[in-house]
């Protein structure tokens, strides 16, 4: 322990030099150092402390030991994704209407910062043409390749039906800005590719004699301001999981997930092990709990007595959550959030999962079913992330491809879900968009991602953020810890041996 | 330590010929996970030592590792014979134990779930008994908790629970403001009558109480309304289109109540049936003198006919609802003193239309199925208007028929369609009573 301090020590020192120096380039130093293999890991918290074996016989003195779960002083704060009345008799375009405005004090302070306080903020039709000014609007993509309904049903233009994608953008895609009153073509240097509809930004140009706009730089709101975080005496440990996908047609995922249950629960491993496990205060499972086969599409289409006997496959799979969330509440605090295949709305945000539907274990405590974008205090670090929609569209729709690139960019773009509602079901809200962020999160994740990464930014006032891509479980068999103290994050796995394993095990060894 | 568990764990595993894990020997023999890992290893290394016996065995391995340049804490379940290929990619290894002991070699990993699964199920109520944590604050709650949690989530929604019965139950706000306008009528009626007077008493107080009697209830409307729909129909003309709405809803309600008021006792059936016809026939008739002054141009057939287009494509939604009541009506109309062909045809017509425009007010669905029939429909009752247009006139008159009709035939169906029907005839109520204090209105003159 005492040699870990130094390391860190010299970490520190090293940073203070930098700072001293005035170098600029210690930020992105620092938060490659916090990863650097001498942070405390989860592995060596949980790393046998005294010599102690399960590999012997069983002594006669002691029943085993019993370490206490960490419980964390735990807020919810997701009240502004809850939607109370629900009316859909209402258009679309109030969201935008109040996300601009919103964001518009923002982005004006913000093109201030940059560019001067004496910068031209022009709405749209008080724009010259020639003169260099500042406009905060909201992008519009126009993209040939998005789907459309009306396109589909158009029968006159006789259309094939459109091939489902993996991307939406294309050479042709146009970049267009909107403010209240109008709009106007974006040129120049302003990467259309990357950006999608629905993101509000400022942009600084000139508009041309053409009628179109000639972007020479644009900003985002960025980060908005965070509250400070307490500093913690001991390692605790929250747990993020996503897509356990239960009820696929392949259950040999189902040990991995039991082991993970096993682990959290305390049941696995030697003592280091479960005490280790003791720490971790909290599981968050950030959606996708069944998978997207318990959602037969065909039962809707088919006749009512060829499916009176069948019963869904979601109603199996529930039971098994149930089971399974049984055993993990039974032990420590779980944050259930639904996701897109889960059984509750589809529009973002995804109220809470029904308690009816978890008989067994809704009737602990711990149990708490929150809602899709999810945000929470858990011993003062904030926690905000969804069951991953948002992001997966935003990859359909622009050049990124990274998830925790995307993730980074609607942290700088100030929103979560820039491309609802246009390519994304939301709610129709109209006062308000409870998707701008209005205070900085510590810790910033999202749900299904393909891999686990993460990395930690650092903003203009001081802020840090843990970015985090919770891989998706049934697929890649790994979850991930965050330390609350340090806000480092490492991927846990599991893994066991299989059919095909063994074989190419047994080419190894012979 | 007492050894017998090698015993136990040798019967399970060579006689019973099972996968014997350490979850589930430490949920079978009640013991701490930890103890029965090492009960599990113990046995293995007794065993072997003892006898040539091929045993089979897991075990759990976990660690730091490193892949593709992450370093990432990994749990695996491995194999004997890869357990040390396993430890050795490890950086630092956290737990070693035996997973699990069995006969055979195990293919793949997936009998092991299937046997914790079995064992956990058969103990999910203290699943984490034995385990090495103890959560203090996963404690179920109690069913009184439980019902008091509920009832937490419950109370900042009440409203929408206060509300629905609320507006099932017009009725109840409904059956307030009928009375004061009925005694209007009621006096109205007392003037003609005076056994009438006694009746209408009774009436106001079972219309207060109309919540709780399903079939007694409505009764009281007929004798209000009845009259204010024939005054309506006489005023007709003179009214907007969405007026003439209003009383084609109202006029269904009385017949509705009418019926159910022919379940009542024979007197005040009489009574009714006998007092109520005189008067309204009389306003009515004056009423549609005056009426056929105004509406014989051909416009104004036209406009009434486009009205009836207008509002036939909402009603049809529900006929079925309503079912019960049409044949009703054609039961009592037949005995009628007209002559039996026109008045038949015409109250067919008018049953069909007084179902669809009464299922109206209920359900808001859009169907245009029936709307050629309606047409049909349309023509049949024009024929009628160019007299006088007073379906409520035919109804009178069937009520008086009615009671000569054998009642008991009727009272099943209405009680069946009380239910049904007292949200409706109770919505009605309130526009019945507009009418009412209009109708009085009339009366004077």
């Amino acid at each position: 322990l005492v040699d870990k301090d130094l390391t860190g020590l010299s970490v520190l020192g090293e940073q203070l030099l930098q700072i001293l120096l005035g170098d600029p380039g210690w930020q992105i130093r620092f938060s490659k150092l916090l990863f650097c293999p001498c942070a405390v890991m989860f592995s060596e918290l949980s790393a046998q402390k005294d010599g102690s074996s399960l590999l012997c016989r069983p002594g006669s003195e002691h029943q085993g030991p019993v370490f206490e779960r960490a419980s964390p002083a735990y807020s919810p704060c997701s009240e502004r994704y809850s939607v109370g009345e629900r009316s859909f008799n209402r258009q679309y375009a109030h969201i935008y209407a109040a996300r601009l405005m919103q964001m518009r004090p923002l982005l004006a302070e913000r093109a201030q910062q940059k560019w001067g306080r004496d910068v031209l903020i022009r709405k749209l039709c008080d724009l010259q043409a020639g003169e260099q000014c500042c406009v905060v609007g909201t992008l519009f993509k126009r993209m040939e390749l998005q789907p459309s309904i009306l396109k589909e049903i158009s029968e006159e233009h006789n259309l094939l039906p459109q091939p489902v994608r993996i991307k939406y953008i294309s050479e042709a895609d146009e970049l267009i800005l909107e403010d209240e009153l109008q709009r106007i073509k974006l040129e120049g240097r302003i990467d259309r590719d990357k950006c999608v509809t629905g993101s509000v930004v400022v942009i600084y140009g000139a508009e041309r004699n053409d009628g179109k706009f000639t972007v020479e730089d644009f900003c985002t709101a960025d980060l908005p301001l965070q509250a400070e975080r307490p500093a913690l005496s001991s390692d605790r440990f929250v747990l993020l999981a996503s897509g356990l996908g239960l009820g696929s047609s392949h259950a040999d995922s189902m040990l991995g997930l039991q082991l993970l249950v096993d682990m959290v629960s305390g049941q696995l491993g030697d003592q280091g092990e479960q005490s280790g496990a003791a720490m971790i205060s909290r599981v968050l499972l950030a959606g996708n709990l069944l998978s997207q086969n318990t959602q037969d599409k065909d039962a809707s289409t088919k006749a009512k007595y060829l499916t009176k006997k069948t019963q869904a496959g979601s109603v199996e799979a529930i039971r098994l959550l149930d089971e399974l969330l049984l055993q993990l509440v039974a032990s420590v605090s779980v944050d259930v959030m639904p996701g897109q295949y889960d059984p509750t709305n589809y529009t973002l945000p995804q109220q809470p999962l029904h308690k009816c539907m978890f008989p067994l274990s809704s009737v602990y405590p711990t149990l708490q079913l929150v809602s899709n974008p999810y945000q929470a205090n858990i011993d003062g670090v904030r926690f905000l992330g969804t069951s991953g929609q948002n992001v997966c569209d935003i990859q359909r729709y622009s050049s990124m491809e990274s998830h925790l690139e995307i993730l980074e960019e609607t942290l700088r773009l100030r929103h979560l879900a820039p491309t609802a509602p246009d390519t994304l079901g939301c709610y129709p809200f109209y006062q308000k968009d409870p998707f701008i962020l209005e205070e900085c999160p510590h810790v910033y994740f999202s749900g299904n991602a393909p891999t686990f990464e993460s990395k930690v930014i650092k903003g203009a006032d001081g802020q840090e953020v843990l970015l985090v891509t919770i891989p998706e479980f049934s697929s890649t068999q790994t979850v991930c810890l965050v330390n609350l103290r340090t806000l480092e994050c490492e991927p846990v796995s599991f893994s066991a041996f299989s059919g095909d394993e063994e074989e190419s095990e047994m080419n190894i060894s012979h | 330590m007492d050894e017998l568990y090698l015993d136990n764990i040798d019967e399970f595993v060579n006689d019973h010929n099972k996968i014997v894990t350490y979850k589930w020997l430490s949920l079978t023999l009640g013991v701490h996970v930890n103890t029965a890992k090492q009960m599990l290893f113990h046995y293995l290394d007794h065993k072997r030592k003892e006898s040539s016996v091929q045993l089979h065995a897991t075990y759990l391995v976990s660690g730091k590792c490193l892949d593709n340049g992450q370093t990432s804490h990994k749990v695996s379940v491995v194999r004997e014979e890869q357990l040390e290929d396993f430890k050795s990619k490890m950086s630092l290894i956290v737990s070693v134990h035996v997973y699990s002991v069995q006969k055979a070699l195990l293919k793949d990993s997936g009998p092991l779930y299937s046997v914790d699964y079995d064992a956990v199920k058969d103990n999910l109520k203290n699943c984490s008994r034995y385990s090495a944590i103890r959560c203090t604050s996963a404690v179920p709650m109690s069913s009184l908790e439980l019902q008091q949690v509920r009832e937490m989530q419950r109370a900042p929604t009440p409203e929408p629970e206060n509300k629905k019965p609320g507006m099932n139950g017009d009725a109840g706000l409904a059956s307030k403001p009928s009375t004061k306008p009925q005694k209007g009528i009621m006096g109205m009626f007392a003037n003609k009558a005076t056994p009438k007077n006694q009746d209408s008493g009774k009436e106001i107080k079972l219309e207060q109480k109309e919540d709780t009697p399903l079939a007694g209830g409505p009764k009281s409307k007929p004798a209000g309304k009845a009259s204010p729909m024939m005054n309506f129909f006489g005023n007709q003309s003179a009214k907007k289109p969405d007026k003439t709405v209003k009383e084609e809803e109202a006029a269904p309600s009385t017949s509705a109540a009418q019926q159910q008021q022919s379940s009542q006792p024979e007197e005040k059936q009489y009574i009714t049936a006998v007092e109520l016809p005189k008067d309204t026939r009389k306003d009515s008739r004056s009423v549609k003198s005056k009426r056929k002054d105004d509406s014989d141009s051909e416009g104004e057939k036209m406009e009434k006919k486009k009205r009836r287009r207008i509002k036939n494509p909402e009603p049809e939604s529900s006929d079925d609802d309503f079912v019960p009541e049409s044949p009703l009506q054609m039961e009592e109309r037949e005995p009628s003193p007209r002559p039996k062909k026109e008045i038949e045809s015409v109250s067919h017509s008018h049953v069909s239309g007084h179902s669809e425009t009464k299922t109206r007010k209920r359900r808001r669905v859009l169907k245009s199925r029936t709307f050629v029939d309606d047409e049909g429909c349309i023509v049949t009752e024009k024929g009628y208007e160019s007299e006088s247009y007073s379906e409520a006139e035919d109804e009178v008159k069937a009520t008086k028929q009615a009671p000569k009709e054998p009642i008991p035939s009727k009272l099943p169906a209405n009680k069946e369609d009380g239910k049904k029907s007292q949200k409706k005839t109770s919505a009605n109520t309130n526009k019945g009573t507009k009418q009412a204090s209009i109708t009085g209105f009339f009366q004077k003159k």
